[in-house]
């Protein structure tokens, strides 16, 4: 009994000595904030997402002692619960003091609003998360997401300059039913109509039902040298899916037709896979070094000017961004995240890239973002 | 005739039929789908066969299929971390398969040796829990070749690692025939049929018949001084061998190796297409795995441009998955 209060008494004197060390740093964080605080990052597991993982952890390496990253369950939808005590544990630290989720799935309102109702002075950043807009405008303090509906035209528009007559729309069923991708597919038709293009929807198996991503994946090896047999190599080919992408950029490198953006664009996913791209320890994270090695390897082989993407990939630029402007939010009061140009400008200082922001559907706090385009 | 065919070869035949008919109606070019069927048939058909030698001794279905699967896929990744090319590089996955395959294997066979009778249903969660730990060691293992690290963070596997620079289509492409406008990928075929007949040779021999002995008739095979257990051991392990190298001929035609949960969904097409081959718990050989996989594999491919022509995708998605699941359930039902 004794021996047993004894070890209590070293671990509770333990703990708090932990606990003072723990808080030690911060006291040394930046003059001008009030307080020392905290800032929490969500992301998906490196398995399931590589680029968002990596976000997170660049900046809990960036700044140790105020961010905090975690990680969400892998099949997201069947733990949800589990993912919900994560986010509302997070407020338990009376220095947290904005939580930013970068996911891309759904389902996270609930623990946003049991948050809010314990703790309505944290802030909330989602970049992105795809739940409903209007109650996500409502709950969520700055939602930043791509530009999914515009992004319909400009594709459209930058594949024809880079020489497409055809467009070719690969998607399946439960994506369509998503109303932002059925919306962009609209806009890809219409804008093909006004520019005298060709537009053709396709469908592949569906990787949410039944046999998964690599039905979808076969499907996709098998059709693309139908179509482009059909279509002839001035074909752009746009899948709703990030998977499809390391058999669409493969076959464009075999058949030849262009590939103007990827559905989430960055230099990092598909291309190193189907280049085989050996990026040295050094050049980790550095796009601009990636990017010229997606150029050569393009020029390589007779590709130049048939691919292109975004300088960065849009899945590290924006949860790293919504840290930075929660960090700058709490530390600068004026600061004015909702203002489209103010948020440009604080990009650009950050990533040296340009990105225009605007607000979705005229919600003040929900603006998404369309970044300049590179083609290899 | 039709009596000796099983109802899901049957339904099957008919769908088979009507989705052919169907293409040819809607412009598909035969040539093109003749290619194809041939090399879905060359990619498939080793992993089909992999479910024979447990089915033949009585083990049931190998869910556990993922297990075999992961083997299949250190054994590339051993041989793309030291750089192998072309047919070197794909000899020594081949290689590193077989012998990660048979440690795996031999210790899944002593696992399904404790679960006896229940070795599907053990088969399925081996597979489950043993993804996650295969996911660990994707992650934390200490490969140095930097095409298949992640790109950002450079520490662990890629989900996918192309393979066009180490043995992307050696087997396709080694003895490439055109026939009649058909694309023949006869090294792939040959490969996959080679060891097609050393199974069905294997079992046609005296040692192979008292495996399938130790299936029909266990009590028979103790008489017969059989040492069941370790005949149903070198089975799973036989089985674990052939789903390993099933995964090296799958990827070099398909062109990636896909790490983590990706080796989970080789399964259920295997399992499906062997039991529309007319396998049952009694009869399943290398020549069911075959006609099987052709049949299964050649409806995979007409399905979803079908569905496309006739803008019915939904419907055609649905049947299929109908038809996959249903027949394995008939499986269940007629035991």
């Amino acid at each position: 009994m004794v021996s047993r209060k004894c070890l209590a008494l070293v671990l509770a004197v333990l703990l708090s000595g932990g606990g003072m060390s723990f808080a030690a740093p911060s006291c040394c964080g930046p003059a001008f904030a009030a307080e020392p605080f905290r800032i929490a990052i969500m992301t998906p597991t490196l398995s399931s997402s590589e680029d968002e993982f990596r976000a997170g952890q660049n900046m809990a390496k960036k700044y140790p002692d105020i961010v905090k990253h975690i990680t969400h369950p892998d099949n997201f939808n069947a733990e949800i619960e589990t993912t919900i005590s994560q986010i509302v544990s997070l407020a338990d630290d009376p220095q947290m003091k904005a939580i930013v989720i970068a996911s891309g799935g759904s389902g996270f309102l609930p623990a946003i609003q049991k948050v809010k109702e314990k703790r309505p002075d944290i802030l909330f950043i989602t970049a992105p998360i795809w739940d409903d807009p209007v109650l996500m405008s409502k709950h969520v303090d700055l939602c930043l997401d791509t530009d999914w509906i515009r992004r319909g035209e400009t594709i459209v528009r930058k594949a024809q300059k880079m020489g497409a007559k055809t467009f070719i729309h690969y998607s399946f069923p439960t994506h369509l039913a998503k109303e932002v991708i059925s919306m962009r597919k609209s806009m890809m038709e219409k804008t093909c109509a006004e520019l005298g293009m060709t537009f053709v929807e396709v469908i592949t198996p569906d990787p949410q039902a039944g046999d998964g991503v690599a039905a979808m994946q076969q499907f996709l090896r098998e059709d693309l040298p139908r179509q482009i047999a059909l279509y002839g190599k001035d074909t752009n080919i746009f899948g709703t899916n990030c998977p499809m992408y390391d058999v669409i950029i493969d076959e464009a490198i075999k058949q030849g037709f262009i590939v103007a953006e990827q559905c989430c664009p960055t230099p990092t996913q598909a291309f190193p896979t189907v280049m085989g791209l050996e990026i040295e320890p050094e050049d980790q994270g550095n796009f601009e070094k990636i990017n010229a090695m997606i150029r050569d390897y393009a020029a390589a082989h007779g590709m130049t000017g048939r691919l292109a993407g975004w300088p960065i990939p849009v899945t590290i630029y924006l949860p790293e961004l919504a840290v930075e402007v929660a960090k700058r939010m709490i530390e600068d009061p004026s600061f004015k995240a909702t203002d489209t140009r103010e948020l440009e400008s604080f990009g650009k200082s950050l990533f040296g890239v340009g990105v225009e922001f605007n607000h979705y559907q005229d919600m003040p706090n929900y603006l998404v973002m369309i970044m300049e385009s590179i083609i290899y | 005739m039709m009596r000796h065919i099983s109802p899901p070869t049957r339904i099957m035949l008919v769908f088979l039929v009507v989705l052919l008919t169907l293409a040819l109606k809607a412009g598909i070019d035969p040539t093109r789908l003749a290619g194809d069927a041939l090399r879905k048939l060359g990619m498939s058909a080793v992993l089909v066969l992999s479910l024979v030698p447990m089915m033949r001794a009585g083990m049931g279905l190998n869910f556990g299929m993922p297990i075999g699967v992961s083997a299949g896929l250190l054994g590339m990744c051993l041989s793309m971390n030291a750089r192998l090319t072309g047919a070197a590089g794909f000899a020594a996955a081949i290689g590193g398969a077989v012998a990660v395959g048979s440690l795996f294997g031999y210790v899944y066979g002593r696992i399904l040796n404790v679960a006896k009778g229940r070795e599907e249903v053990a088969g399925v969660f081996l597979g489950y829990a043993f993804l996650p730990l295969m996911s660990v060691f994707w992650t934390l293992a200490p490969f140095s070749n930097r095409k298949m690290l992640y790109p950002v963070g450079g520490q662990g596997l890629r989900p996918r690692i192309g393979l066009d620079p180490f043995f992307a289509g050696v087997l396709d492409k080694g003895f490439d025939l055109t026939v009649g406008g058909v694309a023949v990928p006869l090294g792939l075929l040959l490969f996959a049929g080679v060891l097609l007949a050393l199974v069905a040779l294997f079992y046609a021999t005296a040692t192979g018949k008292t495996f399938s002995v130790v299936g029909e008739n266990e009590r028979y095979a103790r008489i017969l001084g059989i040492s069941v257990e370790g005949r149903r051991i070198a089975s799973a392990l036989l089985s674990t061998v052939l789903a390993a190298v099933g995964i090296c001929v799958y990827a070099q035609s398909y062109g990636f190796a896909e790490l983590y949960e990706s080796a989970s969904v080789m399964t259920f097409p295997a399992v499906c297409a062997l039991l529309v081959g007319g396998a049952s718990r009694w009869r399943a050989g290398a020549a069911n795995a075959l006609l099987g996989v052709a049949i299964y594999q050649t409806m995979y491919l007409l399905s979803t441009p079908v569905a496309n022509a006739y803008l019915a995708s939904e419907t055609t998605e649905l049947f299929r998955m109908v038809v996959t699941n249903g027949v394995i359930l008939y499986a269940f039902l007629r035991r």
